[in-house]
């Protein structure tokens, strides 16, 4: 009778997974694209009339036509960011810095769950750092200084194991700097420069934060 | 206000000055008056030729209507005449026309103010000509004037509030000119108004609330207007309104309650405008409405009509608005009069079973919802059902086989939705069926052959489901079908060679299913045959040639399949515009023919066994962006011709055996962002002319003969993200001028033979992440510092140069790295404590380097001692002992034995133990003399320095250490032992 259950709730994942159409991770780049402004016409070989984003420049694939790499970085791009851009599944390196992408973070790049590196500074990005990004288990690398960020910074963030370099320099966060898993190595720079942020937790019988 | 005052004086006097001059001239006849006006028609056709002094009374001229009397011109009607020029102001001296109609002519020109004279005009038809100017003011004074049609011109300005002084006016046209301003309150003095007509110009503002008072108003259209603001709640109070249009504005605010009063209604269209709130209960009241139609707004809440109330109702659409909740029997509790229900782009919920009342229903559109459940099996009550559109919602279960009862089905649309099952087999009866639209569903099992009984099917589209098993061999019963869309299911077999009977086919996509065999050669029928895809399956064998007669061919992918042979019969159509036959085993030369497809714009025959050279026909694709003949056999020369493809953006050459240079002229191909040339046999240098070529994202020339210096004109590439230049012969420096691209985030350089230092400045090139590899080569001098920066760098390697100095403690700051190569190189000191984390063989091989992973820095007895106190190569130090101790204890032991044999030769000196000794130093491969001391000086410099009394000690730990500063030389040694 259980194993019934979990194969009915199995089928159920199954149907409520998107459909992958026709060009399943081109339609999310180019949900990104539709929001953007782009002077430069960085996005022009965007074709969303071929099979797959794979020979769009700024787009790499893997050989199985997945994309991995999105390369934007210092493109004199502006708009806000797609949470369609959470359907890459496979994407590892997601490189949008320097650019004037505003609004918030979309909660739902915590899905990018083959993600290695988030490289989203220098922009003019505002709002929360997402808890959502606790997800990416994968994640080594990330990088959110130089933009408008509020809050606090996610406490769920320790369980990320792998993340080696973190920054939040130059935003408006606020509150108390996490000091477990992997925070416990990152250097002080990486909080610098958010006249409301409070310095490292301190940890005791009773969990210590002034919030914000 | 006062504006108005200025107006009308303005018109007095011109009125006043107009009645001096027609004084003056009422001893002129009406004859020269109409002389006058015929001077300025131009008359092409001559229907104007009896209109002469000559011609007789004036009442028989063409078109003029006099009294009884024959005392005064009444009417004047030149309507369609063909007449153009422009109308006379003498017409103002008509003064008894009561009609004049010039309609449906090519007239120019203003409408001359002294009209305004005609005081006994009735009718006044100038509509569908090409009038300019504005609408005089005068004709405000047309007192009796019923009838004022003037619309379909080019007439501009605004609409002259005097015209509510013609207070008789019944009819008013004034649509599709170029008016603009607002609707003037005064047309609400119009009391017996029956038809007002302002649709098509750009009348801005607001609706004045004032036409409530044009209480005999039959019909009211300001459509495709600029009209702001609400309905005034006044239009309810039009009883006699039949008939009002306002769709194409931008009105907002809610829809007044009061619309429902118009019992006579039978036309309500607010389609495109910005209303919202819900729609009014109180339309229901509206017992004679036929159409209703107010989509494209904003509207919300529950759709709360009923045809029980709303009897007449024929069309009701209400898509594309915010309306929620579910479709209830109410709307359509008892067959009724409704024939069309367009309820799409909503956000209904529930099921769609409240519908199956409306059986008079011919067209139900459903579609973007987020309706549920499933399609009821008494889907077939909707008998007389002609479109049934129900995509984009969340629909589950099966496709029910009572659908093959509903007969007139035309257009069954119920894509992207979570449907499960088979297609009914009973679909087959659906002799109307044009299309069938399945995609994006949970579809699955085989595709019923009854399918094919459908034979007027013209769009099939079952893309993105798990249909399986063969396409029905009897697919070409279909002779309509246009489209044949099946990509991404899990179909195999062949492709059936009957499709070459389906002669209209345009579209033929059949990729990602498993599909198997050769191409029928009945394709070759498929005349009108535009797109085929058949990428992503296991189609096999050469194409055949009856292939070459599609001349309509213009998109092809056959990519990821094991055709074989030529590709040449794909290339009868010089329609081509896209062409992709990837990984497939073609081979054979590209043909020349090529060339001829003019509108190629991207050709991908990379991965294949294609050789021969590369046409130079290619460089007439003078649209061509995408060219990628990579990894095939490829060879020869880059053709001179393909200079002349400048639109260019990928040019993917690599893995190939092309051979010459790089051609100088690639620098004009000023689109180019990819260039690949990898693995080919390009000899020469790297032309500087690349650095033209502003828009280059990737470089790979790597893995060719190429020689000479990177050309510091790479610089100039400041998009460049990968530059792959390794395993050439490139030589001198690398170039400081790189520290100008950027934007590079892969930067490989290694297997060269540069030289001289690496520059300081690629320590600018902050987005390097990939790599930096700058490997096998020559490189000397330190390594600057300034790599420091690189905190994005996540692979360094500069092994294998030459390298000296320190390990810069900046490189500490490189936190993002994970990969690190410094060693065989003559680096010195200290390896910076943030660097210890990675492996000594990170560190190994001609450095002089100490600390953590190597031995520590600290002395212990002597100098040699202080790199290997550490414990973490012990074991190594442990193995190099133990090779060393055999090495020394063999010498040792060879040593004793020659000392023992010298002292036997001089006690003995047997010849054959000579011989012997010979042969052992001869095995050696050393020819040393059989004097020990001699021996030993050439071998092992360690054995040497040890003094003659450590010899039966020769394991001593000075020997050990020396011997660790020659790991290789001892290790080769040993090999050699």
């Amino acid at each position: 009778m259980a194993s019934r259950v979990a194969l009915v709730s199995f089928l159920l994942l199954l149907a409520a997974a998107p459909a992958m159409s026709t060009n399943y991770e081109g339609e999310a780049l180019q949900a990104l694209r539709a929001r953007l402004s782009d002077p430069s016409n960085a996005l022009q070989s965007w074709n969303p009339s071929l099979v797959n984003p794979c020979t769009w420049f700024h787009v790499t694939c893997d050989v199985r036509n997945r994309v991995i790499r999105l390369d934007l970085g210092n493109s004199n791009i502006s708009g806000p960011l797609a949470p369609e851009l959470g359907r890459l599944q496979d994407l590892q390196y997601l490189e949008l810095y320097g650019n004037n992408f505003e609004g918030k973070i979309p909660e739902e790049l915590g899905n990018l769950k083959s993600l290695i590196s988030m490289d989203l500074y220098g922009n003019r990005l505002e709002g929360e750092i997402p808890k959502s990004f606790a997800k990416l288990k994968s994640l080594r690398f990330l990088r959110l200084n130089n933009n408008k960020l509020s809050g606090s910074i996610p406490r769920e963030l320790v369980t990320l194991s792998n993340l080696k370099v973190f920054d939040v320099s130059n935003n408006d966060l606020c509150g108390t700097i996490p000091i477990d898993g992997p925070f416990a190595t990152f250097p002080i720079q990486s909080f610098g420069n958010n006249s409301r942020l409070n310095g490292p937790e301190l940890q005791g019988p009773v969990p210590y934060d002034f919030g914000c | 206000m006062e504006n108005i005052q200025n107006n009308s004086m303005r018109l007095a006097l011109s009125v006043l000055s107009t009645l001096l001059v027609t004084a003056c001239g009422d001893a002129s006849t009406n004859s020269e008056a109409l002389l006058q006006i015929k001077s300025e028609f131009i008359d092409l056709e001559g229907v104007l030729s009896n209109w002469s002094l000559g011609g007789g009374d004036i009442c028989s001229w063409n078109g003029v209507a006099c009294l009884a009397s024959r005392s005064h011109v009444l009417g004047l009607n030149l309507s369609g005449h063909g007449l153009s020029g422009s109308i006379s102001s003498k017409m103002g001296s008509l003064v008894s026309l009561q009609t004049l109609d010039l309609s449906s002519n090519s007239l120019t020109g203003a409408i001359p103010p002294e009209l305004g004279l005609l005081k006994n005009l009735r009718e006044l038809f100038l509509y569908s000509n090409s009038l300019s100017g504005p609408i005089p003011p005068e004709l405000g004074l047309l007192k009796k004037l019923k009838i004022l049609r003037i619309g379909n011109n080019g007439l501009s300005g605004e609409i002259p509030p005097h015209l509510g002084s013609c207070t008789e006016l019944e009819i008013l046209g004034l649509a599709s000119c170029q008016l603009n301003g607002t609707i003037p309150k005064e047309m609400g003095n119009l009391k017996h108004l029956k038809s007002l007509n302002l649709q098509n110009n750009r009348l801005g503002g607001l609706i004045p609330p004032e036409l409530g008072g044009c209480g005999e108003l039959q019909v009211l259209s300001a459509a495709a207007n600029r009209l702001e603001g609400g309905i005034p709640s006044t239009v309810g109070g039009l009883n006699a309104l039949q008939i009002l249009n306002l769709m194409n504005n931008q009105l907002s605010g809610s829809i007044p309650i009061e619309l429902g009063n118009l019992s006579s209604l039978t036309y309500l269209n607010l389609l495109g405008n910005r209303l919202s709130g819900a729609i009014p209960p109180e339309l229901n009241q509206l017992r004679q409405l036929q159409i209703l139609d107010l989509s494209d707004n904003d509207l919300s809440g529950a759709i709360d009509l009923s045809t029980r109330h709303l009897n007449s109702l024929e069309y009701l659409v209400l898509s594309k608005n915010s309306l929620h909740g579910g479709i209830d029997e109410n709307l359509c509790p008892e067959s009724a009069s409704l024939r069309n229900l367009f309820l799409a782009e909503n956000n209904l919920t529930g099921t769609m079973e409240g519908l199956l009342n409306c059986a008079s229903l011919r067209s139900l559109d459903l579609s973007n919802n987020s309706l549920s459940g499933s399609i009821p099996s008494d889907i077939d009550r909707l008998a007389n059902l002609v479109d049934l559109v129900l995509h984009n919602n969340s629909l589950v279960g099966v496709l029910p086989p009572q659908v093959g009862n509903m007969s007139d089905l035309e257009m069954l649309s119920v894509f992207h939705n979570g449907l499960t099952g088979e297609i009914p087999a009973e679909i087959g009866r659906l002799q109307r069926l044009t299309l069938l639209y399945l995609y994006e569903n949970q579809m699955a099992g085989t595709i019923p052959r009854e399918l094919t009984n459908c034979s007027r099917l013209e769009e099939i589209d079952f893309f993105g489901n798990h249909f399986t098993g063969p396409i029905p061999e009897t697919m070409g019963r279909l002779e309509n079908l246009v489209v044949l869309q099946l990509r991404q299911n899990e179909l195999s077999g062949p492709i059936p060679p009957s499709l070459g009977y389906c002669r209209r086919l345009q579209a033929l996509a059949l990729a990602d299913n498993q599909l198997s065999g050769a191409l029928p050669r009945t394709l070759g029928f498929l005349a009108e045959l535009r797109l085929v895809t058949l990428y992503n399956n296991s189609l096999e064998g050469p194409l055949p040639e009856s292939v070459f007669r599609l001349k309509n061919l213009a998109i092809i992918n056959f990519s990821h399949n094991r055709f074989a042979g030529s590709i040449s019969p794909l290339l009868g159509s010089r329609a081509l515009a896209k062409m992709d036959l990837t990984n497939n085993s073609f081979s054979g030369a590209i043909p020349p023919v090529l060339g001829e497809a003019r509108n190629l714009t991207r050709l991908r025959l990379g991965r294949n066994l294609l050789s021969g050279t590369v046409p130079a026909e290619v460089g007439r694709l003078e649209g061509l962006g995408f060219l990628d003949l990579s990894s095939n056999n490829l060879t020869g020369g880059i053709p001179l011709e393909l200079s002349e493809c400048r639109q260019l953006t990928h040019l993917l050459l690599g893995g190939n055996r092309l051979t010459g240079t790089i051609p100088r002229w690639f620098g004009s191909l000023r689109s180019l962002g990819e260039l690949d040339l990898s693995s080919n046999d390009f000899r020469g240098d790297v032309p500087a002319e690349l650095g033209n070529c502003s828009g280059l994202l990737k470089i790979s020339l790597h893995d060719n003969r190429l020689s000479g210096i990177i050309p510091p004109e790479m610089g100039r590439l400041t998009s460049l993200n990968v530059l792959a230049l390794q395993r050439n012969h490139l030589s001198g420096p690398i170039p400081s001028a790189i520290q100008h691209c950027d934007k590079l985030y892969e930067l490989r350089l290694s297997d060269n033979f540069l030289s001289g230092w690496i520059p300081p400045e690629l320590g600018q090139l902050t987005e390097l992440q990939v790599v930096l590899d700058l490997s096998r080569n020559h490189l000397s001098g330190g390594i600057p510092p300034s790599l420091g920066h690189l905190i994005k760098l996540e692979r360094l390697d500069v092994s294998f140069n030459r390298l000296q100095g320190p390990i810069p403690p900046s490189l500490e700051r490189l936190t993002s790295l994970h990969q690190l190569n410094l060693s065989n190189n003559l680096l010195q000191g200290p390896i910076p404590a943030a660097l210890s984390n990675f492996p000594s063989s990170s560190f190994l091989g001609g450095n002089q380097l100490c600390g953590a992973p190597l031995a520590s820095c600290t002395p212990l007895s002597g100098s040699d001692a202080k790199r290997l106190s550490n414990a973490q190569v012990a074991g190594i130090t442990a193995a190099i002992a133990f090779v060393s101790a055999a090495v020394c204890l063999v010498l040792l032991y060879i040593i004793i034995r020659m000392w023992s044999d010298w002292r036997e030769v001089s006690v003995s000196n047997s010849d054959g133990e000579e011989q012997e000794a010979n042969q052992e130093n001869k095995w050696r491969g050393d020819g040393s003399q059989k004097v020990g001391r001699r021996y030993w000086r050439v071998h092992s410099m360690c054995v040497a320095a040890a003094s003659p009394d450590d010899k039966r000690s020769s394991t001593s730990e000075a020997c050990i250490l020396r011997q660790i500063m020659q790991v290789d030389k001892l290790v080769g040694a040993s090999q050699v032992l």
